[in-house]
């Protein structure tokens, strides 16, 4: 069931109506059957694989509590706690990989020793890289003793299979969902225009923005080699539109639902074309992936006693500085390697994360060398210019990274870039090129037209305007004139597309 | 508390750290720098830091750091 189809909203219709109507101690335990209801529309024998996760998920987490209550002696408790938790880890990430990864395994060993294994037809769970990586995050905190291990299998559940973000996230941590999953909530007319509004601004995203540049994109990425560098250098903008729009718009409307039941999760985005640099990037893009790999991968891998090792040696022959650095320049392209590898089975997406990796660990290593610089050329670091120099280099840099994600492989990425820089010439914008690949000059005005409103919204939401809020305190006239503005220009501008248009991110 | 401050201001200078209490919240510090700052810690104070150590409230000021650093000493 898309989060995009009439379908949907009738089942949020139903299930927030019910929610409202039903003693509030029975809220949770409703959103539980809908959650249920919900996924299971997706495939029944799918709901195993989920009732797998949940099941040994919760079974470790109760384990590591009772050695806890115990009172074991220290060593002894922290051995057995360590391999509660290495059980857990490794039936579920171990599930994930198999399911994920047997393909381009056995993809890889044909190639490289001329077998021929053949390729399983296993249907991917929707949405397991997401429950998977929110389950493990709640074990892993159960074990730092972060937060308690939840004591009721059904509540667990929920936790594991709310319905608005298991598709596509955001990825949840238990000590902020939890709590409001299992709250009792009151219908907040407030709230809900809120969330309304939220929800229509991510099926705008989608529908008139997404949906529309995609044509573009998938003319060009698949046909690569008919087009010229100008046109593979549009087909690579259009794609920066296309996926913030289409994962954004997604978050907008997931965020929406789960407002509707009076549940916030985390954000997901920050306006990640401001960014200044390639961390700040990923300080506002894919937030909660970001912040996940960092707390669950990131910290304890740079903590670990291997990488206390190599921390020694590198201090000894680099020098304090540069060797302090050296470690976690390690772990951060581990954790880049792991984030490529969570977009998809493929060694284009191996680069795409390593390049990003790379990009943060050179510049670490590089900082004393870029502040000096920058005192050398006396750059005022404070100004608006450079501000905007930072974030027009940073979005060069992302742009580059989107050839890796998107193109049909590596090769073909490293082609479209050859292309680009080679065969540019600037006659595409005048000979109607731009008018074969799908789209003709109306499609391109409201996306030039869409994506400017987006602009200065999220220009305003940069200087702090609470854009909803802001909204509420104009006259009646003005806020209907918005409203009815997304209504009626949703259906009136969306792109109908010939294929059902999913979600990119859901499906990982 | 002076050898404390002045590993911080090696590490990460233009903040006040005897007054700032947001290090983490208004990301005055970046990953990076949180861990360059364990690594320190560890080597100056003889320490072990865990990744269930690395939370906003002991390292959104240098006063919670400080806290932090006297009590796994005490936990040997």
């Amino acid at each position: 069931m898309s989060l995009i189809s009439m379908e949907f909203l009738l089942f949020v219709l139903v299930a927030a109506v019910g929610y409202y109507l039903i003693p509030k101690k029975y809220q949770w335990l409703w959103l539980l059957v809908f959650s249920y209801i919900y996924y299971a529309s997706s495939g029944v024998k799918l709901l195993l694989f989920l009732v797998y996760t949940t099941g040994t998920t919760y079974a470790a987490g109760r384990l590591l509590e009772k050695v806890e209550q115990k009172e074991l002696p220290k060593k002894e408790a922290k051995a057995a706690k360590r391999r509660i938790l290495t059980l857990g880890l490794l039936l579920n990430f171990g599930m994930l990989a198999v399911l994920k990864y047997t393909n381009f395994a056995v993809a890889n060993v044909n190639a490289i020793f001329h077998t021929s294994f053949s390729f399983q037809k296993w249907m991917l769970p929707l949405g397991i890289s997401f429950y998977t990586f929110q389950s493990m995050g709640y074990l892993l905190d159960v074990y730092w003793g972060k937060c308690k291990a939840e004591k009721n299998p059904l509540r667990f559940a929920l936790f594991v299979s709310f319905f608005p973000q298991i598709l596509q996230g955001p990825i949840g941590r238990f000590d902020r969902l939890a709590v409001q999953l299992y709250q009792e909530h009151r219908f907040d007319l407030q709230r809900m225009q809120y969330a309304l509004q939220l929800i229509l601004w991510g099926f705008f995203k989608k529908l008139v923005l997404a949906d529309r540049a995609a044509v573009v994109v998938n003319q060009v990425f698949l046909n690569y080699t008919q087009y010229s560098g100008v046109l593979n250098l549009v087909a690579v903008l259009m794609y920066s539109v296309q996926l913030y729009m289409d994962f954004s718009g997604g978050m907008d409307v997931v965020m929406g639902v789960a407002s509707l039941f009076g549940i916030e999760l985390d954000q997901n985005f920050k306006r990640p074309y401001f960014a200044v640099s390639i961390t700040d990037f990923w300080h506002r893009w894919h937030i909660t992936l970001g912040t996940w790999m960092k707390d669950y991968v990131f910290y304890p891998v740079s903590l670990s006693k291997w990488m206390g090792r190599i921390g020694k040696w590198s201090k000894k022959v680099f020098g304090k500085k540069t060797g302090r650095v050296i470690p976690i320049c390690i772990a951060n392209l581990i954790v880049f390697l792991l984030v490529g590898v969570w977009h998809g089975a493929a060694w284009k997406f191996i680069a795409y994360g390593l390049y990003h990796g790379l990009i943060i660990s050179v510049s670490s290593l590089l900082a004393p060398v870029y502040r000096k610089g920058l005192e050398i050329f006396s750059i005022n670091q404070k100004s608006g210019g450079w501000k905007v120099v930072q974030i027009l280099r940073t979005f060069v840099l992302i742009n580059i990274s989107w050839y890796f994600d998107m193109a049909v492989s590596l090769s073909a990425a490293f082609t479209m870039m050859k292309t680009t820089v080679t065969g540019f010439s600037l006659s595409a914008f005048q000979d109607g090129s731009l008018l074969t690949l799908g789209l003709d000059w109306l499609d391109y005005l409201i996306l030039l037209v869409g994506c400017l409103v987006v602009f200065f919204i999220s220009f305003r939401q940069e200087r702090g305007v609470k854009i909803r809020e802001s909204l509420a305190e104009k006259p009646l006239l003005f806020r209907w004139a918005v409203y009815g503005m997304l209504l009626f220009g949703i259906p009136m501008f969306g792109y109908v597309m010939t294929t059902t248009g999913g979600f990119i991110y859901a499906q990982f | 508390m002076e050898q404390l401050l002045e590993i911080l201001s090696e590490i990460q200078p233009d903040v006040d750290y005897k007054t700032c209490t947001t290090l983490i919240d208004d990301e005055w510090l970046d990953s990076f720098a949180i861990l360059s700052i364990v690594s320190e810690l560890e080597e100056a104070f003889d320490i072990g830091i865990t990744p269930a150590d690395i939370v906003p409230e002991n390292f959104n000021s240098a006063q919670a750091l400080y806290q932090m650093v006297k009590r796994l000493q005490e936990e040997g």
